[in-house]
C-alpha cells in the first residue's frame, strides 16, 4: 500500500458526509435520522456530517419504500453521488416496505431493487444509536483501500 | 397545469433544509415571488388503500405510521373515533393519561419544528439546544409507553401501560427542568435581533386568507384564529379548563412563537393531569362495532379528521383521513409564499408552517 | 425545446389523490351541481389545480359550501364565491359577467330560476370547452 493510500484511508475513515433520502416512509426514520444531530448523540464527533446534498455525499441514507414519484429520479440522485459511495437502508421500509407492503399499495419496495443498497438497519423506526453504529461500521470498510481495489 | 412562465425556480425534492421531499416551484421576477406551485407525489404510499377492508386491530398501527412524527395523535383519534362508533367508556385515568401523552408528543413536534425553523435560518446554537430538549421530552416518552416513535400506546377502552410512581415522580422534575430551558430559548428567540430580521414581518398570512385556505393548527393560531384549536371540543381538555394561545401577527415569529408557548402550555397541562389523576384501572374494555363517524382532533400541526365506516366485526370498510398539513402547506404556498421579497425567505417560511409531506399525502 | 426537461408526466399521480372517497364525494356533488360528465370534471381539475390544491380541495370545499348558505340570491345559487374562491374553477372576473349577466335576466323579467339555469349553463360551457 503506498503512503498516498494509507493517506486517503485515515482521511476517509474521519470524514463521512452524509445524505438521507426519504422515497415514502411515515416519517418516523427521518427524524430518528434528525435525531443523531443531536447533542446526546452527537453524530459529528465521529467525524459524519450530515449535509443532505448528494453532490457532496458519501453516505445515502435511503428511508422510505419507494413510491412512484422517484422513479428514475433516484437512480439519477445515486450516480449524482460522487465515488466511492455507499447507500444505507434506514429501517424496514427499504427493506421489505413494512406494512406499507400490502394489497392496493403504491409502493415498489424493496429499495434495493433500484440501488445497490450496502446496508440494511432494520426497525420500525431504529434507534438514533443503530443508525449512527450502522454508518460506522459500513463506511471505513467500504471506503478502505478503495483506489487499490478499483485497480 | 401547464404555463408559461419567466423564471421557474424550483425548490427540492431533495433540499439540505428539508426533512421531506417537497418540490416548490416557484415563479420569480428578480427575487421576488410572484407565485408557487407545489408538485408532491413523492410519498405518496396509498394509505388509505390500504386500510378499506382491514380490521381495527391492523388498521390502528397503519393508522400511526400516517405520521411518525405526531404518531400518537393518529392513533388517539383513530381510537376514539372507534370508540364514539360502539360506545366505549374509557376509564377517568386512562383519559387523563392519554392527554399526558398526547401532550409529551406535542411538545417535541413543536420543538422538532422550531428546531428545523432555526436550522433554517441559520441559527444553529438554538437549534442544537432544542434537540437536546426534544431528547429529554422522547425520555420521557419512552418511559412511559415504551417506544420513542410509533408507540401505539393508546387501545380501545383505554391505555396500554399504566403510568408508575417512579415514572411520575421523574415526569414532574423534568417537566421543570424543560420549563427552565424552554423559558431561555423563548427569551433568546424573541430578543435575538437577527432572528428578527429574518423572521418579522416576513411570510405574513392575513386572517382572511386563513380563513380562505382552511389554515389550522399554530398556522392559524399566529394568525388570530384562536377558535381552530379541537382540543376546546374534546370533554377531557374541557375539564382541564383548556384555552388557545393565538397571536395576531402571522408572521414566521409569530408561528414560531406560538409554538413555544404552545409547549409551555403543554407542561402546564401535563401538571395538571399529574395532580387530577385518579387511582383506578386503565382499560375499560370493549369491543368496536358497526357505524360511521367523522372524528377530529387536534394534532400538533392542527386540526385531524378521521372519516370512518366499520362493519359489526370492527372492519374498516371506508376509510378517508384530512391531515392538518394539508391545509397548512395550502395556506403557505398559496398565500404566504405569494410576494415574499427574496427566494432565500421561501425555505424559512415554508418550514415555519411546520410542512410534513408524509401526512399530506399519506 | 419542447418538452421541459425534468418534468414529469404528474397526471396519474393526481388520479390517486382524486381517489380518495371524500375527493370522489367532492367531485360527485360538483359535477351534478353543475352538470358536467365527471369524467371531464376530473380531468378538467388534474389540468388546472396542483397536487397540494387537489388535496386540499374537499376541506375547502366544505368551507365554502357552508359560506354559500349565507350568500343573497343569484350568488347563492350559482355558487359565486364557491366556484371561484374555494374550489377556483373558473376566474373572478369570468364569473363577474356570469353574475351580472344573471342578474340583468331576472331584471329583464326571466324567473330567479331559469337565470340561474342560463348562469350554470354558461360555467358549464365554462369548463367543457
Amino acid at each position: 500500500m503506498t503512503l498516498l493510500q494509507s493517506l486517503k484511508n485515515l482521511v476517509r475513515s474521519k470524514s463521512i458526509h452524509v445524505a438521507y433520502v426519504d422515497v415514502g416512509s411515515c416519517n418516523g426514520c427521518d427524524i430518528e435520522v434528525l435525531a443523531c444531530l443531536a447533542p446526546r448523540y452527537d453524530i459529528e464527533q465521529y467525524g459524519i456530517y450530515v449535509h443532505n446534498n448528494p453532490r457532496e455525499a458519501d453516505v445515502l441514507l435511503v428511508i422510505g419504500a419507494y413510491t412512484p414519484g422517484w422513479e428514475g429520479k433516484l437512480e439519477g440522485l445515486w450516480e449524482k453521488i460522487p465515488d466511492p459511495k455507499v447507500a444505507i437502508a434506514i429501517g424496514n421500509c427499504p427493506i421489505s416496505g413494512c406494512l406499507f407492503a400490502r394489497p392496493h399499495t403504491l409502493v415498489d419496495p424493496p429499495v434495493s431493487k433500484h440501488i445497490p443498497i450496502a446496508a440494511q438497519v432494520p426497525g420500525c423506526p431504529p434507534r438514533p444509536t443503530e443508525i449512527l453504529s450502522a454508518i460506522l461500521a459500513v463506511a471505513p470498510t467500504v471506503f478502505e483501500d478503495y483506489e487499490v481495489r478499483k485497480r | 397545469m401547464k404555463r408559461t412562465v419567466d423564471v421557474s425556480i424550483p425548490v427540492g425534492p431533495v433540499h439540505p433544509c428539508w426533512k421531506e421531499p417537497a418540490r416548490v416551484k416557484c415563479e420569480t421576477r428578480g427575487e421576488l415571488v410572484l407565485s408557487a406551485e407545489v408538485e408532491l407525489g413523492y410519498m405518496k404510499k396509498g394509505i388509505e388503500r390500504i386500510m378499506r377492508g382491514r380490521p381495527w386491530q391492523e388498521v390502528m398501527f397503519l393508522a400511526e405510521r400516517v405520521c411518525g412524527i405526531c404518531s400518537v395523535i393518529h392513533n388517539m383519534v383513530f381510537i376514539e373515533a372507534l370508540e364514539h362508533i360502539s360506545g366505549i367508556e374509557v376509564p377517568e385515568r386512562a383519559a387523563l393519561l392519554r392527554v399526558i401523552v398526547n401532550e409529551l408528543d406535542r411538545m417535541q413536534s413543536h420543538i422538532l419544528a422550531n428546531f428545523s425553523y432555526c436550522y433554517t435560518i441559520e441559527h444553529e446554537t438554538l437549534g442544537m439546544y432544542l434537540l437536546d430538549t426534544r431528547e429529554k421530552v422522547m425520555d420521557e416518552l419512552e418511559r412511559i409507553t415504551g417506544a420513542r416513535v410509533t408507540c401505539a400506546y393508546i387501545v380501545p377502552g383505554g391505555v396500554r401501560f399504566d403510568l408508575r410512581s417512579e415514572d411520575a415522580l421523574h415526569l414532574r422534575a423534568s417537566l421543570d427542568a424543560l420549563e427552565q430551558n424552554i423559558t431561555r430559548y423563548i427569551g433568546m428567540f424573541e430578543h435575538g435581533p437577527l432572528i428578527a430580521l429574518r423572521s418579522r414581518g416576513i411570510g405574513i398570512l392575513t386572517r382572511d386568507a386563513a380563513r380562505e385556505a382552511c389554515a389550522v393548527g399554530p398556522t392559524a393560531r399566529a394568525s388570530g384564529l384562536a377558535e381552530t384549536d379541537r382540543r376546546l371540543m374534546h370533554p377531557t381538555y374541557q375539564k382541564l379548563r383548556f384555552t388557545p394561545v393565538s397571536r395576531e401577527e402571522g408572521d414566521n415569529f409569530a408561528r414560531i412563537m406560538v409554538r413555544f408557548q404552545e409547549v409551555l402550555q403543554s407542561i402546564a397541562l401535563i401538571r395538571t393531569c399529574l395532580d387530577t389523576l385518579p387511582e383506578g384501572p386503565i382499560r375499560g374494555g370493549g369491543i368496536p362495532g358497526a357505524g360511521e363517524i367523522a372524528y377530529s382532533g387536534e394534532a400538533p400541526r392542527g386540526e385531524l379528521s378521521y372519516f370512518i365506516k366499520t362493519d359489526a366485526a370492527g372492519r374498516v370498510l371506508e376509510i378517508s383521513i384530512q391531515t392538518p398539513s394539508i391545509m397548512n402547506i395550502e395556506a403557505c404556498c398559496h398565500y404566504m409564499l405569494k410576494g415574499v421579497a427574496s427566494l432565500a425567505d421561501v425555505p424559512s417560511t415554508f418550514v415555519s408552517s411546520d410542512p410534513c409531506i408524509a401526512c399530506t399525502e399519506r | 425545446m419542447k418538452e421541459p426537461l425534468y418534468e414529469k408526466d404528474l397526471i396519474s399521480m393526481k388520479y390517486a389523490i382524486l381517489e380518495s372517497r371524500r375527493h370522489d364525494r367532492m367531485v360527485r356533488e360538483i359535477a351534478a351541481d353543475l352538470g358536467v360528465p365527471q369524467l371531464r370534471m376530473r380531468r378538467y381539475l388534474m389540468d388546472r389545480f396542483d397536487m397540494l390544491l387537489l388535496e386540499n380541495l374537499p376541506a375547502r370545499y366544505e368551507q365554502g359550501k357552508m359560506m354559500r348558505q349565507d350568500a343573497p340570491e343569484p350568488e347563492r345559487q350559482l355558487g359565486a364565491h364557491l366556484y371561484t374562491h374555494a374550489v377556483p374553477l373558473i376566474g373572478e372576473e369570468r364569473m363577474a359577467q356570469i353574475l351580472t349577466g344573471v342578474k340583468e335576466m331576472v331584471r329583464g323579467g326571466t324567473s330567479m330560476g331559469q337565470a340561474v339555469l342560463s348562469g350554470k349553463d354558461r360555467i358549464r360551457k365554462e369548463i367543457i370547452t
